[in-house]
């Protein structure tokens, strides 16, 4: 490398990192590596170009395609001073103060009743006081009554459901000879052990998608869920969670939390269509188009919680459940009506449209049932 | 590592630009910048993208341009090292074992013998790591394998050696050109994608697709060569479940090529829309919008 050996030159240096940490300022996560290769990478295309400069940042500061519109908004202002177009401003992601207590939005189901109380619920902190009613329905617990319930989800504990993977592994019950230890044994002079060595394939636990409805009666059907897939994230299983009332939007992210109230006022936040209303054939539609499309779902278990009250086009949710169906390892609909209906599959339009594609129907609508959900998942095959 | 000049690029963006041209291959400004960023930092070019807008093909420009062996390294789930750096050929060890005990020569050079080239079949990684700057190695399809196997790549890229415990570390002589694709059907890890450079490849605008067909298809008139790029642009606005990237649109040049057509009229897309569109469902959308797809 050429030497440097005048001022400007530091300051262009200067310059660079100066532009890094405003990278970091508007959330993307960059290393003092990538600075290192930004800078050489401006040395060797050389900063008089700012187009250079431009791409050169581009391809050693970004690492992920949704960071893109961010940085060259970044860089925009950065080095060419221009005020952002019309849209929506890049969000900065804000670390959220962890450990403090949450006010937990519990939209009520009856709007008449809701008294204004802003009580923080210490959740998962809290000395319970209140008797989990382990048939009571969740429709019908109170917000305490429900912290509750959490508090018990939280303690669940999930066999996940297993696959086979391609990758071996030492079984003396296995089916297939391991001819390279086979090789090494016999090559070890002496070794004349009788017994031949044998593997299998490894297990795998499934990857578990929840698409989760937040409209009216089912928010607080999907909170549970929310709260289970919270406590399975933990276990460092894959789980990819979206919500969705008359659109989609993916949680997963916001899960990663330390505190499930973060999480979960985080993901309230996002999802600004709680109790709204519900276009389910849209929303998987949007699903397998954007995400399923990409292979989330393949291989995986997906549960679509919803009491199946649709309100969108019929023939919407009948393609994409049907494309779910291929694209997925099974699909279970958590419908908390299915209890009041003898043969399992509640009597709605979106329900007989979806069952023939759907594997199994559950009800998960107290927490025996949600704990017979829970204990299910490990044997759905 | 400031004593490469000789080794790595020595052209700027236009020139790397016009040289893949020639060859064959349209980079847009942001894809040679990357690419040039990659010869000359040494550093490997992890590419992301739609599906069929040119990643693989760029290693093997990158190859042809350089003068450099193309090797291949294929993912998918499972893939382990066996696979992707050497196996040690067994069949032929047992045999000789066999062959040195019944003559009773079973010495401790000839057991040290059965670990010698010989019996070493060379994968992929290895062949790289030999060929060193030799090379130009293409990681192909990366999210397909496993998080195990991207782990082990992230100290191979760092180090450019592997070590076999019967034969000792090899150690690459100089630096392959590397490029990972990815087609994201899952995220990659970000340790691995911090060792490398990033480029997302989206789809050329009309005007640079043209450029491609005729680059890459020069039996094509300008005048088709317009008008498939113009449908197939309006293919990729309608709501397909794969829409169709630069490869497919270059196969439809050549099947309407193949059948002497000069014209994109109705009957001549219905009857070549297999090479573009590859889903059942969206040869129906496609089927009832073919009046708008064609301009008309």
């Amino acid at each position: 490398m050429q030497d440097h050996d005048d001022a400007p030159v530091e300051s262009t240096t200067d310059r660079l990192v100066e532009f890094a940490h405003a990278l970091r300022e508007h959330g993307l996560p960059v290393g003092t590596d990538d600075v290192l290769a930004f800078c050489e990478a401006a040395a060797t295309l050389g900063p008089r170009d700012p187009e250079d400069l431009f791409w050169a940042g581009r391809s050693t500061l970004v690492h992920r395609r949704d960071h893109l519109p961010v940085y060259d908004e970044v860089f925009r202002r950065f080095f060419l001073h221009l005020r952002p177009p019309k849209g929506p401003e890049p969000v900065p992601e804000q670390p959220v103060p962890q450990g403090t207590t949450g006010v937990l939005n519990v939209p009520d189901n009856e709007p008449g009743e809701q008294t204004d109380d802003e009580q923080p619920l210490l959740l998962g902190l809290q000395a319970s006081g209140v008797e989990v009613n382990r048939t009571k329905r969740f429709a019908e617990c109170t917000d305490a009554e429900l912290a509750a319930v959490r508090r018990t989800i939280n303690r669940i504990r999930l066999q996940p459901p297993m696959r086979r993977t391609r990758r071996m592994r030492t079984d003396p019950t296995g089916s297939r000879l391991d001819v390279r230890r086979m090789t090494r044994n016999e090559m070890r002079v002496g070794d004349r052990s009788p017994r031949l060595p044998f593997m299998d394939r490894k297990q795998r636990a499934r990857p578990l998608v929840l698409l989760l409805d937040v409209s009216g009666s089912m928010s607080d059907h999907s909170r549970n869920l929310l709260q289970f897939a919270y406590s399975m994230r933990r276990a460092a299983q894959k789980v990819e969670v979206f919500c969705f009332g008359t659109r989609l939007t993916r949680i997963t992210k916001l899960l990663d939390r330390r505190h499930p109230d973060a999480a979960m006022r985080r993901a309230a936040e996002e999802v600004n269509d709680w109790d709204g209303g519900t276009r389910i054939g849209a929303a998987l539609d949007e699903f397998v188009r954007t995400w399923g499309r990409r292979g989330i779902s393949r291989g995986a278990i997906v549960v679509i919680c919803s009491d199946g009250l649709d309100r969108g086009n019929p023939k919407q949710l009948a393609d994409a459940i049907e494309r779910l169906e291929r694209l997925s390892h099974r699909i279970i609909w958590v419908n908390p009506l299915a209890a009041d209906t003898p043969d399992g599959i509640p009597n709605t339009l979106a329900m007989a449209i979806a069952s023939p594609h759907v594997d199994r129907v559950e009800s998960a609508h107290d927490l025996d049932s949600l704990e017979a959900f829970a204990a299910g998942l490990a044997h759905v095959g | 590592m400031s004593d490469t000049t000789d080794v790595a690029y020595s052209g700027g963006v236009p020139e790397l630009q016009d040289e893949l041209r020639d060859i064959g291959y349209l980079a847009d400004r942001g894809l040679a910048t990357a690419t040039l960023l990659a010869l000359r930092l040494e550093r490997p070019i992890l590419l992301e993208g739609e599906v069929g807008v040119g990643k693989t093909e760029l290693a093997k420009c990158l190859a042809r341009l350089e003068g450099r062996e193309l090797i291949r390294l294929q993912c998918y789930e499972g893939i382990d090292t066996h696979q992707a750096i050497y196996e040690w050929d067994y069949a032929r060890q047992l045999l000789q074992v066999r062959a040195l005990s019944e003559h009773d020569l079973s010495d401790a050079t000839t057991v040290g013998g059965l670990y010698s080239e010989e019996f070493l079949l060379e994968r992929p990684l290895l062949k790289a790591i030999r060929a060193g700057e030799r090379a130009v190695l293409l990681i192909d399809e990366i999210d397909r394998a496993d998080d195990e196997f991207e782990a082990f790549l992230l100290e191979l890229l760092s180090d450019f050696q592997v070590t076999v415990p019967e034969v000792g570390t090899i150690q690459a002589t100089g630096r392959p050109i590397v490029v990972l694709t990815s087609n994201r059907t899952r995220e990659l890890h970000d340790a691995l994608k911090r060792r490398c450079l990033y480029h997302w490849i989206g789809y050329p605008t009309v005007a640079e697709e043209i450029d491609i067909v005729k680059v890459r298809a020069p039996q094509a008139s300008e005048h088709l060569a317009g008008q498939v790029v113009r449908a197939v642009h309006r293919l990729r606005e309608l709501d397909l479940i794969k829409p169709p990237g630069v490869a497919e649109t270059l196969d439809w040049v050549d099947a309407l090529a193949i059948l002497d057509q000069t014209d994109l009229d109705a009957d001549a897309a219905r009857d070549t829309l297999g090479s573009v569109i590859k889903d059942r469902d969206d040869l129906e959308v496609v089927d009832r919008d073919l009046d708008h797809v064609l301009g008309g």
